[in-house]
Parts: C-alpha cells; sequence; structure tokens
C-alpha cells in the first residue's frame, strides 16, 4: 500500500524515543497527576492482560484452588499440571512443538533466500513490469486461505505430496507468505545505493555473487523482519497443518491441541498447564526481541 | 561462478545474471502454483458440481451463485462476519487509540506495560480460543469470579446463549486484534514532534483541542493500516471461532470462512464451496479496497 514507509530503516524510526523531557518544565499539575496515571495505566493493562495472567497462575495451582480463587497467584504452587501436561501418554506438547519447529524452520529457510533474491531481481527491472508483479502478489496478501484450500490439496495430490510435511512447507513457501516477505524486502532493496551493486558489476561480480555478498548483509534488518513474522505466523497456523497434513501425519502444536483437547474434558489446572507449555515458546521469543518484533510489525503492517 | 571470457558487455551480463534469475524464478513460481492457479481452480470449480464422490464433474454456469441467493445458513454466516468485522473493526481500533494514548511515555513502567499489551498479538488463535472458553465456559472462571464478587446469583452462559456467544466471540476477537493496533498506534504517535503540542499550547489549545486538531489527524495513515488489517483478519477468521465455539450454538457464531470450510471438508460440496469462496473474496476485496480509499482521502483531507 504505501510505500515510503519502507525506505527508511523502520527499526531506526519506529520505535524512537520521544524526547525525555517532554513537557515536564511546563505544567506541574502534570507532574503531580503522573503518579495517579501510572497507576491507571497499571491498572487498565493489568485488567487488559488478565486471560494471559490467569493462565500463568493457574498453570501452578491445584484444581481446589482455582475453583476456590482463580484470580489469586499460585499461593500453594504446584508443578502437578506441568509435570502431567509433559507426561501425556499422546505426547501431545513434545510432539506438537517438534513437527511445528520441522515446519517454521524449513519454510523460513526456503523463503528468505527465494523471496530475498527475487526482490533484488524485480528491483531492477522496468518499473512496469515490476508494478504488475508486484500487484499479482499484493493479491496474495489479501486472498482467504480458504479460497485456496482445496485446489492447493489437489495441487499437491498430483504432486504426490498431500499429507506431508513436505507438502505443507512448499504451499507456505509458494502462498501468501512469499508476498510478504517480497513486499519487505523490496522496501529495503530501495534504499540500497545502485552505485554499490555498479560498482561490484564492474569488478566482476555476479548477480548472484552481489546478492549473496553485498545486498543480504545491507537488509538485514528486512530479514529480520520477515524471519520473525514468518515463524511466528507458521508456527500459529491452523488452518493449512489441519487440511494439508491431515489427522494421520502427526500434528503441529495448533492442531495437535484443537484434536486431542478438543473432544474430552479436562480440568482446568490440566488445561491451563498444557497452555502455558504450549504458548511459552513464542512468547519467550518475543519477550527476547520485543525491539525488532514491534519494528517489524508497524513497518510489516504497511503492506 | 566461474567468470567466462569477456564477450560483449550484453551477453555478460545476462550470463551472470542466471543464478540469481533461476532464484528469482523459482519462488515466482512457486507462488504461481500455490497462489495464482488455485485462484483459477476455484473460479473454474464454482462453475462445476464438482463432488469427490463423483468421478466427473458438469460445468452448471453459475447455478451454484444462485443457490447462494436462497441458502439461509450462508446468510445468517455472511451477516455475522460483517457484524463481526465492523464491531470488532471499531472496537479494536478505539480501544488500541486508547491504548496508545494512555501509555505513550517513555519511562520504564510504561515501557513494561508496552510490552505486556502486545501480548495477545502472539499467541495462536487456537490459545487464544482454549483459554477464553476455560474462562467464558458456564462453569468457568469469569463466571465463579463474578459469583465470589457477589455480582451474579446464577452463572451467566457466555458461549451457550445465542447472542451471548456472539458478543464474546467479538469480545476475544477484539482482545486478539486490540494488541496489534496499540503498538501501530504508539509507533504513530511517537513520530508527532512535540513542538506541534507546544506551538498548540501557547495558542491556548487545551488537550480536547489537541486531541481533534493534533494527535487525530497526524494518526491517520495508522489507522488507515489498522482498519484495513482488521477487517480483513476478521473476514478470514477462523481458528479463534472453531475452538472457542465451533460456529456454535445452532451456527450463531458461524463465519463464513468456517462456512466454506465445513462446505467442502464435510458436505464434500467441492462446487459451492468454491463459489461461496470466490464470494467471500469479492466481499472481502471490495471492503478492503473501498475502506482504504476512504481512509486515504481522510488522510489528506484531515
Amino acid at each position: 500500500m504505501t510505500a515510503p514507509a519502507f525506505t527508511s530503516s523502520p527499526a531506526a524510526t519506529a520505535t524512537g524515543p520521544t524526547p525525555p523531557d517532554r513537557g515536564r518544565t511546563k505544567s506541574t499539575l502534570r507532574q503531580r497527576l503522573s503518579p495517579l496515571r501510572v497507576l491507571m495505566a497499571i491498572v487498565i493493562t493489568l485488567v487488559f492482560v488478565s486471560p494471559i495472567y490467569i493462565t500463568v497462575v493457574n498453570a501452578f495451582k491445584s484444581e481446589n484452588d482455582i475453583d476456590n480463587n482463580p484470580a489469586s497467584p499460585p499461593l500453594h504452587p504446584t508443578m502437578s499440571n506441568i509435570t502431567s501436561a509433559i507426561n501425556r501418554p499422546d505426547q501431545l506438547l513434545q510432539l506438537g512443538l517438534r513437527n511445528s519447529l520441522i515446519v517454521v524452520l524449513c519454510s523460513v529457510a526456503l523463503i528468505i533466500p527465494l523471496s530475498s533474491a527475487f526482490s533484488f531481481w524485480i528491483s531492477r527491472r522496468q518499473t512496469r513490469t515490476r508494478a504488475v508483479i508486484l500487484a499479482s502478489l499484493a493479491a496474495g496478501l489479501m486472498i482467504p486461505p480458504q479460497v485456496v484450500l482445496l485446489p492447493t490439496i489437489r495441487i499437491l495430490t498430483i504432486l504426490g505430496l498431500d499429507h506431508s510435511y513436505p507438502g505443507l512447507i512448499l504451499s507456505n513457501v509458494g502462498g501468501g507468505y512469499f508476498s510478504f516477505a517480497v513486499f519487505v524486502y523490496v522496501g529495503f532493496m530501495r534504499a540500497v545505493p545502485s552505485e554499490v551493486v555498479e560498482a561490484a558489476r564492474i569488478d566482476g561480480a555476479s548477480s548472484l555473487r552481489i546478492w549473496r555478498s553485498i545486498v543480504m548483509p545491507l537488509v538485514r534488518p528486512a530479514t529480520a523482519t520477515v524471519t520473525i513474522f514468518l515463524s511466528l505466523w507458521i508456527w500459529n497456523d491452523f488452518l493449512n497443518p489441519l487440511f494439508i497434513l491431515g489427522p494421520e501425519q502427526g500434528q503441529t502444536i495448533t492442531t495437535g491441541l484443537y484434536l486431542s483437547l478438543g473432544q474430552m474434558q479436562i480440568n482446568f489446572g490440566q488445561m491451563f498447564g498444557i497452555m502455558f507449555l504450549a504458548g511459552i515458546i513464542p512468547v519467550v521469543g518475543y519477550l527476547l526481541i520485543q525491539k525488532q518484533f514491534r519494528a517489524g510489525l508497524t513497518a510489516g503492517s504497511v503492506k | 561462478m566461474t567468470s567466462p571470457p569477456r564477450r560483449a558487455g550484453r551477453l555478460r551480463a545476462l550470463r551472470d545474471d542466471g543464478g540469481l534469475r533461476a532464484l528469482a524464478a523459482l519462488g515466482l513460481a512457486l507462488y504461481a502454483v500455490f497462489i495464482v492457479l488455485p485462484l483459477f481452480m476455484s473460479l473454474h470449480t464454482s462453475l462445476t458440481n464438482a463432488n469427490p464422490l463423483n468421478a466427473s464433474s458438469q460445468y452448471v454456469g453459475l447455478a451454484n451463485y444462485r443457490q447462494m441467493l436462497h441458502d439461509s445458513e450462508l446468510h445468517s454466516a455472511v451477516i455475522y462476519t460483517l457484524v463481526l468485522a465492523f464491531g470488532v473493526t471499531i472496537v479494536a481500533n478505539l480501544l488500541g487509540f486508547g491504548f496508545a494514548v494512555l501509555l505513550n511515555r517513555t519511562s520504564l513502567s510504561y515501557r513494561v506495560l508496552r510490552t505486556l499489551a502486545f501480548l495477545p498479538q502472539v499467541i495462536s488463535g487456537v490459545i487464544t480460543g482454549f483459554v477464553w472458553q476455560t474462562i467464558l465456559t458456564e462453569n468457568g472462571i469469569l463466571n465463579t469470579l463474578l459469583q465470589h464478587m457477589g455480582l451474579i446469583s446464577q452463572p451467566v452462559d457466555w458461549l451457550g446463549d445465542p447472542r451471548l456467544a456472539q458478543l464474546s466471540v467479538g469480545i476475544v476477537v477484539s482482545w486478539v486484534l486490540s494488541g496489534f493496533t496499540t503498538v501501530v498506534y504508539l509507533a504513530a504517535l511517537q513520530s508527532i514532534p512535540q513542538e506541534l503540542y507546544d506551538a498548540a499550547s501557547i495558542d491556548g489549545a487545551g488537550p480536547a483541542r489537541r486531541l481533534r486538531s493534533i494527535t487525530i489527524p497526524m494518526t491517520a495513515p495508522a489507522t488507515t493500516i489498522c482498519v484495513t488489517i482488521c477487517m480483513i483478519t476478521v473476514l478470514k477468521l477462523y481458528d479463534i471461532i472453531t475452538v472457542l465455539t465451533g460456529g456454535g450454538p445452532a451456527f450463531a457464531t458461524q463465519s463464513a470462512a468456517q462456512y466454506i470450510v465445513q462446505l467442502a471438508f464435510t458436505s464434500d460440496e467441492f462446487g459451492y464451496a468454491s463459489a461461496v469462496a470466490i464470494a467471500l473474496l469479492a466481499i472481502s476485496a471490495v471492503l478492503a479496497l473501498t475502506m482504504t480509499n476512504v481512509l486515504r482521502r481522510r488522510e489528506v483531507n484531515l
């Protein structure tokens, strides 16, 4: 949609700090109100994230404690929910996490080189060719996955890859994720000075070599954004693994939870224990790299 | 690549491009096979009575599209999806904007709160669905808390009553998308120069006036992004509803996206499912383009 937002590195501008002296000298009223304001912000934020709080505290409480007061912190902390989640005979978490990890790693490892090479190639084409191809890629961002799901399964069946991990990974690589990656890369590649590319060409470097040794290091923030978001989206994807993988091929973490917990009743403690463990990887990942995360979101959402 | 003996410059450039072009072509080919081709296949299937039980399918013209006019289950799914899309978009944008204004400070406590505010966006729809289901179910966490506080005497069936279930889905989806809008609005707020506010204060503008004349116009591009993304997200929403309510009770919370999947994989009506899918695509495209256009114009006028 709006291209200009890509031209500068979003990591630098999007989360740039506000001036520290904002309004401080002017309003003493504001200063006096500021503890109140923090308090209000804290209360509202805590209410907002209360479902996550409920999950975390109740994962470490006995069923009795949950019934008595679901909102209290774990006063008699117990690991039994966690251990029973890990020791499930169906290995729900271990297998799900392993399968999701495989799908994410393979998909991202393929999308990054293909989309960045494509972006470098297209960014040096004529404007008209570029506009046409980018417009058709833009459609990929908007098409509801349900529209292409049935034909995708048919194509995978023809290729002999239906109900298989390679099939799921291949459809990830060619799907809307590719569009997203291309849009992020194209934005960043506009900022690569053409002199650098020309100089390397005169020195006899091939396009492949220029892409690998010059362009890729220069667009590292784009690679970070693409890696982070594609990993998260593919990790959290539900529809494609549910129908492309099907029930007999083992489950990813999302479809595994749905297929094994959707049918049967388990108690709240076990439920929260499983959800806590299933959600912890993306959450910890986000907490570790949250700055790039939000910068990438702000830039990426300008698709 | 080994460097070839020097020939005409043009030839050399072409030859050197080979490796890169192969990679680029492979990427584009995969996109063509898994997005462009399926799109045309869906379009074609939507004109047939394709069904996995029949070996061959016949061309039926626009019959599937005519069938949509008389399909009341489809109508209620589309209406619910549209109401949900508009409702969630409005709520998530108001909440996100308010939240961003509240959290737009630099001290440590605000930075921690900002980190927390984005969390709903990180968690998968499946986990979100299960956690909220445990909270909202009849003997769930919310009713337990409300009963302990003496606010209700009988448990409220948040997911069992059709109206309440429709509302509950709206709340959960708004919750997820508010995390996203908060972060986008925060980034927009942080790009507004402080001098604008200072100058306005000197001219005697109060907080309400500054909000109307500076903050809202300056965050208009963020609004465009947030509104469009919220719309598209709800229109293709599948995972949260599937886990939270399964489309029930009595199909009250069934979304258009879910109805397509049900037609395709449970009822085996490939032709009709494709027609509905194409219709959903058309609705999404028209809505997204119209919204973007209107909001772009608003950006200029503000």
